[in-house]
Parts: C-alpha cells; sequence; structure tokens
C-alpha cells in the first residue's frame, strides 16, 4: 500500500497539525479525502437549495443539486415545498431537466410515468395492461430528499434522515441571518435566476476565502485600491469583529478604524430605517447601523456577502448568497443569487443589481481576481511535495493569524465568539475544525 | 442590403475583434457610442413551452461606457491578476448579418461569436459562444457601437471569469 494512504495516523497527525494552527496542503485537493467529503460531509450536512422567492406559484419548480443528487423542489397546491430526488423510480433517468418551471405534473421521458406535485406516481403508460400485481403504484412515489428545513426563506435540504433540526445546525447564525434577512418587511427576494459558472477551485477554499478571509481583500483586489475604489488603508478590510460560530459557521462584520461605517445602515434609504428598528432588536439594530460589509458563510458550502459597492460613483448595498458545488476536487459550480430587500424603492433595487453586477458574479471587478487564486492554488497542490502526507518537505498552510494571541471581545453585542480584529484566521481554522471533525466521525478505531 | 454597407460594418466588427484581442481597449472604447448599452442576459434551460430560453432579468454584464471605461481603468492596473500575467484571447465573429435600425443611419447587426483563451501553462482550453445583437450607427462620417446584448449559449459558462470584453 502506498505510504500515501489516508489511515488513522493521518488524521492523527492532521488533527495535531491543525491545533498548532497548520493545515497540511495535501488536503485541497486529494482525491481521497473529497471522495470522504462527499459521503460524511455532504451527506449529512444542510445544503442551500433555494430561496422562497424563487417558487411564487403552486406548480412552480426549481432544480438543483446537493453535489451529486438531482434535487426537484416544487410548491405544492397547498403551498407547501416538497424536495424530491430527481429521478424517476422505474429506471432512474434524470426527471426534470429544465431549470425551473412551473408544472401540474412530471412524466419521464424514458417510458412515461408521471408524478404529481405531491411527488405520488399518478400515471404508468398501459398500465393495466403490463403491470398485474406486481405494481403496487403507491410504493414508487418520488424518493423525497430525507429532510428539508426553511429559515428567513432560504431553503436548505438534507440527505440525512438523522440530522439534527436545521435551526439548531444554523444555531447562532439564525441572530445574524435575522439582521440580514429579515431585516426589512417581506424579507428578501431573489432577481432572475442564479448565475452559474464554474471555477477551477476546491470548495474548501472559496468557502475559507468568502467566509473567513478579509485578509486578502487588500492584495487579491488591490486593483480596485489602485483605482481608488476602494480605501488606501492596508487594514481597511480587518476592522470590525469576527464571529466564530459554531459547526463550522461564522460572520465578518467589517466597520471602520473609527468603529462606525461612514454610510449608516449600508447606505440603504432613510426611509427604511425606522422599519429595521421595529423588525431587529437594539443589538442588532446598532450592529447594522454600523458596518461596512458582512461577509460569512454556513458550513459546508453557502457563503454571503452583504457590502456597498457601485460602478457609477454612488454605492449601494445588496445581498449576495453563493453555494460552491463540488464537481471534483479541483473544480466547483458556483451558483449566486442575487438578493434584496423586498421592501426597497424599484429605483434602489435597480442600482443595487448594478452595483452588484460590477462587483461580484463572474464578471465582478473584485470577483475576476478571486477566481485566479483560486486556481492558483489548486495548481499549486497537486504536486508530490505539497501532498506528502509524511510532511517531510514541512508542506503546510498557515493559518496563524492572531493564534493564541487575539482575545474574544466580551463586550460586542451579538452572540458567539467575536475576536476584535477581521484579520484573524479564527474562522478558518474553526471551519477545518469541524470539516475534521465530521470526517473523522466514524473512523474511531478503524484503519 | 448592398454589399459595400455589408462589407464595411464587416470590416468594422474585425478590427473589433483585433483590437480586443491585442488588449487594445482605450482603441476599443473609442468604437463605442457614449450612450452604449452593453448587456450580457442569462441562457437557462426551459422547457420548450416555457417560451425563450433568456433571461434579460439577470444579467453577466449591464454596463454603460463609464462603467466600462473603469473596467478597461482595472485592467490596466498593475494588479488586476487575471491579466497578470495575461490569458491569451482570440474571439471569432461569423454569420453576420445586417438589416436597417429603427433610425436611418442604424443598422442592427446580428452574429455568432466563439471566444477562446488560453491561460498559463494549461492545457485545457475556456471557451464561451453565442449571438451577439448589435445597434451600429453612423454619425458623422463615424461608425460607432450604439447597443451590443450578448447571448451566451451556456447556461452554466465555461469560464472561470468573465474578464474579457466579448
Amino acid at each position: 500500500m502506498s505510504r500515501n494512504r489516508l489511515n488513522e495516523k493521518t488524521f492523527q497527525t492532521l488533527k495535531q497539525k491543525m491545533a498548532e494552527g497548520l493545515l497540511p496542503q495535501w488536503v485541497v485537493t486529494d482525491p481521497e479525502i473529497y471522495e470522504l467529503e462527499l459521503e460524511e460531509i455532504f451527506g449529512h450536512t444542510w445544503q442551500f437549495l433555494a430561496h422562497e422567492s424563487e417558487l411564487k406559484e403552486p406548480g412552480s419548480y426549481v432544480t438543483r443539486w446537493m453535489v451529486n443528487d438531482p434535487v426537484l423542489l416544487v410548491k405544492t397546491n397547498s403551498g407547501e415545498l416538497k424536495a424530491f430526488l430527481n429521478s424517476c423510480t422505474h429506471r432512474g433517468s434524470h426527471l426534470c431537466t429544465a431549470d425551473a418551471g412551473n408544472r401540474k405534473t412530471f412524466t419521464c421521458a424514458y417510458h412515461g410515468w408521471s408524478y404529481n406535485l405531491e411527488g405520488d406516481l399518478i400515471g404508468i403508460v398501459a398500465g393495466d395492461k403490463v403491470y398485474g400485481q406486481e405494481m403496487k403504484k403507491d410504493e414508487w412515489s418520488l424518493r423525497r430528499i430525507p429532510k428539508i428545513g426553511i429559515y428567513q426563506g432560504m431553503i436548505f435540504g438534507n440527505l440525512d434522515p438523522k440530522a439534527m433540526p436545521l435551526e439548531e445546525y444554523l444555531g447562532d447564525m439564525k441572530w445574524y441571518f435575522d439582521m440580514l434577512l429579515g431585516r426589512s418587511d417581506g424579507g428578501m427576494e431573489v432577481r432572475g435566476v442564479p448565475q452559474r459558472w464554474v471555477a477551477h477551485a476546491n470548495w474548501k477554499m472559496t468557502s475559507e476565502n468568502f467566509a473567513a478571509d478579509p485578509y486578502h481583500v487588500q492584495t487579491t483586489h488591490r486593483s480596485t485600491v489602485e483605482l481608488g475604489i476602494s480605501p488606501k488603508d492596508p487594514l481597511y478590510a480587518g476592522y470590525g469583529h469576527q464571529v466564530v460560530l459554531g459547526h463550522g459557521h461564522g460572520i465578518n462584520v467589517i466597520t471602520s478604524a473609527t468603529g462606525r461605517s461612514a454610510y449608516r445602515f449600508q447606505g440603504l434609504p432613510e426611509s427604511m430605517w425606522p422599519m429595521f428598528e421595529r423588525n431587529l432588536c437594539p443589538e442588532q439594530v446598532d450592529i447594522l447601523s454600523r458596518t461596512t460589509v458582512f461577509v460569512g458563510g454556513v458550513f459546508p458550502n453557502l457563503s454571503f456577502v452583504s457590502p456597498i459597492h457601485g460602478t457609477e460613483g454612488h454605492l449601494h448595498n445588496y445581498l449576495n448568497f453563493r453555494v460552491w458545488r463540488p464537481l471534483g476536487p479541483e473544480k466547483v459550480e458556483v451558483w449566486c443569487w442575487f438578493m434584496i430587500d423586498k421592501a426597497a424603492p424599484e429605483e434602489y433595487k435597480e442600482e443595487a443589481y448594478k452595483g452588484y453586477i460590477g462587483s461580484f458574479g463572474p464578471s465582478g471587478t473584485l470577483e475576476q481576481d478571486d477566481t485566479e487564486i483560486w486556481a492558483r492554488i489548486v495548481q499549486a497542490s497537486r504536486g508530490i511535495m505539497a501532498r506528502d502526507k509524511e510532511l517531510s518537505y514541512n508542506n503546510l498552510c498557515n493559518y496563524l493569524m492572531g493564534f493564541d494571541r487575539v482575545e474574544p471581545d466580551n463586550t460586542f453585542p451579538g452572540p458567539g465568539i467575536a475576536y476584535p480584529t477581521c484579520y484573524l484566521d479564527a474562522l478558518s481554522r474553526s471551519m477545518h475544525e469541524y470539516w475534521l471533525e465530521l470526517l473523522t466521525r466514524d473512523l474511531s478505531g478503524a484503519e | 442590403m448592398n454589399r459595400e454597407l455589408h462589407c464595411h460594418i464587416t470590416q468594422f466588427l474585425t478590427r473589433e475583434t483585433y483590437l480586443l484581442d491585442h488588449r487594445k481597449y482605450e482603441e476599443w472604447l473609442d468604437m463605442l457610442a457614449d450612450d452604449i448599452v452593453y448587456r450580457m442576459p442569462m441562457r437557462v434551460t426551459k422547457e420548450a413551452k416555457d417560451g425563450p430560453n433568456l433571461v434579460e432579468e439577470m444579467t453577466f454584464f449591464e454596463e454603460t461606457k463609464k462603467s466600462l471605461t473603469t473596467r478597461v481603468n482595472r485592467l490596466r492596473t498593475s494588479s488586476a491578476w487575471v491579466d497578470n500575467p495575461a490569458p491569451r484571447q482570440r474571439h471569432f465573429i461569423t454569420n453576420i448579418l445586417v438589416e436597417q435600425g429603427s433610425q436611418p443611419n442604424e443598422w442592427q447587426v446580428r452574429s455568432c461569436f466563439l471566444f477562446m483563451r488560453s491561460r498559463g501553462s494549461d492545457i485545457d482550453v475556456e471557451q464561451l459562444f453565442g449571438e451577439r445583437l448589435d445597434v451600429i450607427r453612423n454619425a458623422n462620417e463615424e461608425w460607432k457601437i450604439a447597443s451590443r446584448t450578448i447571448y451566451p449559449d451556456q447556461a452554466v459558462l465555461g469560464v472561470m471569469n468573465l474578464s474579457m470584453f466579448l
């Protein structure tokens, strides 16, 4: 057996290195780790599927993916949301191949079996003539995604029937979701459909880059500093708090050197401020009013950013959610949703959308350079030296920023462990610790 | 449509391609009208009964001359990493169809595009293809692109970013 295969010792070394703030580089794109991640992480954690505003009428549906599991998410006649494996129960053919639409029934193109919005098998071509007692129709309904959960309009699915409830999984992230998604009457709405493209990247690094790493902003996005769009102070993305939450989740609350944003309530129209004060608790109002950028994530592969941006000289706020769908150890399909307060003035929504197109998504002047960096990580992580599990080349990634030095700030008004800077690896370390916990859950004593 | 006009517009688009492939972006900006509307709507996969499979509501580009100029200026910084080191790029424009536009001095021009890009030492080639719908205007003896709508054929773009212009 190759000395490079995974074994218990490998995981012990990993754990020991991670306790020292170091992550061996071989884990980034290791194919065996990847297979294990699909089973142990994506098979058990809550994954984002859609926002409620994408499914307006009974019969509305969207098709999504939980890594390699095709998902059909429908709104039934009673207005309930149901999620099924998007695969015919007869021969397993991919049932609905459109991205979205509205239907009363779904019919398989292979032999014509059809299902209603409840997933019941309601039609079998020539059923009476070709099947006898062997066919019990009610045993061949579409397979339900074992668990579905909704929080503040965000619809998640889980492939593990024994998974903890969504609300328990989100934990303290709910408080921050309430602030971002529940600040306005009517919540948020998705504009159009999610943008989709493929990046050369590993899902762990994109998740970490977005959720946990304001430190990269000053260098990766330096072009915007050169243009005069971003501040010159190299610490600008570090002011504020990095908040570590349970289950690998977290958020960066980026303010400014003074602790207050130059744009109160992220520059949202003043007419909306009383609404925020009505919908939120005083601590949430305080944080929302003085923050410039929120950026964070829900483990494993949902990230979000709520910045202020614009391409025409004036700045607007929006909320961008994204899913990093793994397509392999070195590839992710990025799904990117533009969301905006339903209650915002139409003119503001339009400007915010333009601000989004100019900054994030595949054409965004910020995100373009992120994609380049992600590719540079995977292309340098597949060699013998980078992947040496014996660590004889000291092939370790450095997660030492603030390690053992930066103490939590107990005066921060929100839940979670809040550190008084966003230039910190605390959240990245917490994500990787939860990652390892899930990977090794079933491995105790295994060789 | 007379042959001379078609030839003129084809030449104009070929010159544009040359400028883009050689990153002569400032000269490219000069080919755009000051009031240009430059958009790239999205393609989705829809059932036949649901009509056109284009989404106009969400786009990949929603640009004005000012925002396009900002994008060009960004590419001129020393830290636009996608273009530093720069990938090699080619735009292939074909199937040019010219029709009279809504104004006497404007022509509606449809074309197909194939964009190919080679990054670093990657063997895999990035590509993007689809259709463009332009309005090309002749004002004061000068040709300008008055509007451009780019319709990609891929619902999931096979390029890692859209740092290029199409």
